[in-house]
């Protein structure tokens, strides 16, 4: 902390269930990919890129325990929002829960990171139809990026 | 005398706000710009190291205080697909600073036809417009006479807006004040464009 050492920074993971928010923590922490199950509750690693220290929340994304997102929101640096794009129907889900997370003042400091994920998928929607779709061209005072990933696949492109 | 004072406070306070979009293709250098402009126009920023700078895909943000006027910077990703996403930001924009590669010349026809499909927007009608012909520091590069060579028969779709073609060295700040001081001066003479008012928190 302070001028010695780095500070750990902070990153939630969070986006629906079944987007892939587990597969790429572990992405991130092992290189691999691990067989998930649905989370109930959240996963927690700590991820070392260079010099830099992350301590990675993935929490559940099921509509039931979405409401308790919000316990983990303080002193969050980023969040990383997991879309699935080829889930066109659940897309309007998507963005109302992004849009009442960002509308958190806990949050409004954190950068936003998407990844539409599941790219590998045939009918999966391009970045910039997944960023229209979530409506992040209506966010003037936030910086963002997205990604197109596949987690399973295991590629990254800005 | 509450009004009286109140009305003192908000004219030494209040700051007028002006949205800023900076367009371009991708590698043009419009993030490195906005950097350039963050540490130059504000005390105590601490920019991020120029050379590290990656492709952006999405919106860089940036507020910069000049006087009384407060501009906010939308930096909007460059590349080709995320170019339809550039429109969602014009009707709130009192500003357009357009950033080109004067070392690819290649490319200076694709950034052409961006170039015209932005001020061909109806919704941009007589706002300012900054083009920076960027990375001069580069021997053999495009002077802004060749630029504007190039995009003079743009000159009809530009009409009678304020314009202003600007070299300029993003990495080492070069022409950075002048553009920002230009851009400053015109935004708060658009009347037809009038700012968005904020009181210092």
């Amino acid at each position: 902390m302070g001028l010695f050492g780095t500070r750990e920074m902070r990153i939630l993971i969070l986006g629906l269930d079944g987007a892939g928010k587990t597969t790429i923590l572990y992405r991130l922490q092992v290189g691999e990919v691990v067989t998930t199950i649905p989370t109930i509750g959240f996963n927690v690693e700590t991820v070392t890129y260079k010099n830099l220290k992350f301590q990675v929340w993935d929490l559940g994304g099921q509509t039931s325990i979405r409401p308790y997102w919000r316990c983990y929101y303080s002193n969050t640096d980023a969040v990383i929002y997991v879309v699935d794009s080829s889930d066109r129907d659940r897309m309007g889900i998507s963005k109302s829960e992004l849009v009442a997370m960002l509308e958190e003042e806990e949050l409004k400091k954190a950068i936003l990171v998407v990844f539409a994920n599941k790219q590998d998928m045939d009918q999966a929607m391009t970045p910039t139809e997944v960023a229209n779709a979530l409506g992040l061209p209506a966010l003037k005072d936030r910086k963002w990026q997205i990604f197109r990933t596949s987690a399973t696949k295991g590629w990254w492109i800005p | 005398m509450y009004t009286l004072l109140s009305g003192l406070y908000k004219y030494v306070f209040q700051k007028d706000e002006y949205c800023v979009l900076i367009l371009g293709l991708d590698n043009a250098g419009k993030t490195t710009f906005l950097e350039q402009t963050k540490t130059k126009f504000s005390k105590n920023y601490k920019g991020m190291n120029l050379s590290k700078i990656t492709t952006t895909v999405g919106l860089n943000i940036g507020t910069i205080d000049v006087g009384k006027a407060r501009l906010m910077f939308w930096d909007l990703g460059g590349q080709e697909e995320l170019q339809s996403l550039w429109d969602k930001y014009y009707a709130e924009s009192h500003g357009i600073i357009y950033v080109i590669d004067s070392t690819d010349e290649e490319r200076l026809s694709e950034s052409k036809e961006a170039f015209e499909k932005m001020i061909s927007s109806d919704v941009l009608e007589g706002v300012p417009l900054l083009v920076l012909a960027n990375k001069q520091d580069v021997p053999n590069c495009l002077s802004v006479p060749d630029i504007k060579t190039a995009f003079s028969d743009s000159a009809p779709k530009i009409g009678k807006r304020d314009c202003l073609v600007q070299p300029c060295t993003a990495l080492t700040g070069d022409g950075v004040n002048e553009g920002i001081e230009w851009m400053v001066k015109c935004v708060v003479r658009n009347i037809h464009r009038p700012p968005r008012q904020k009181d210092i928190t």
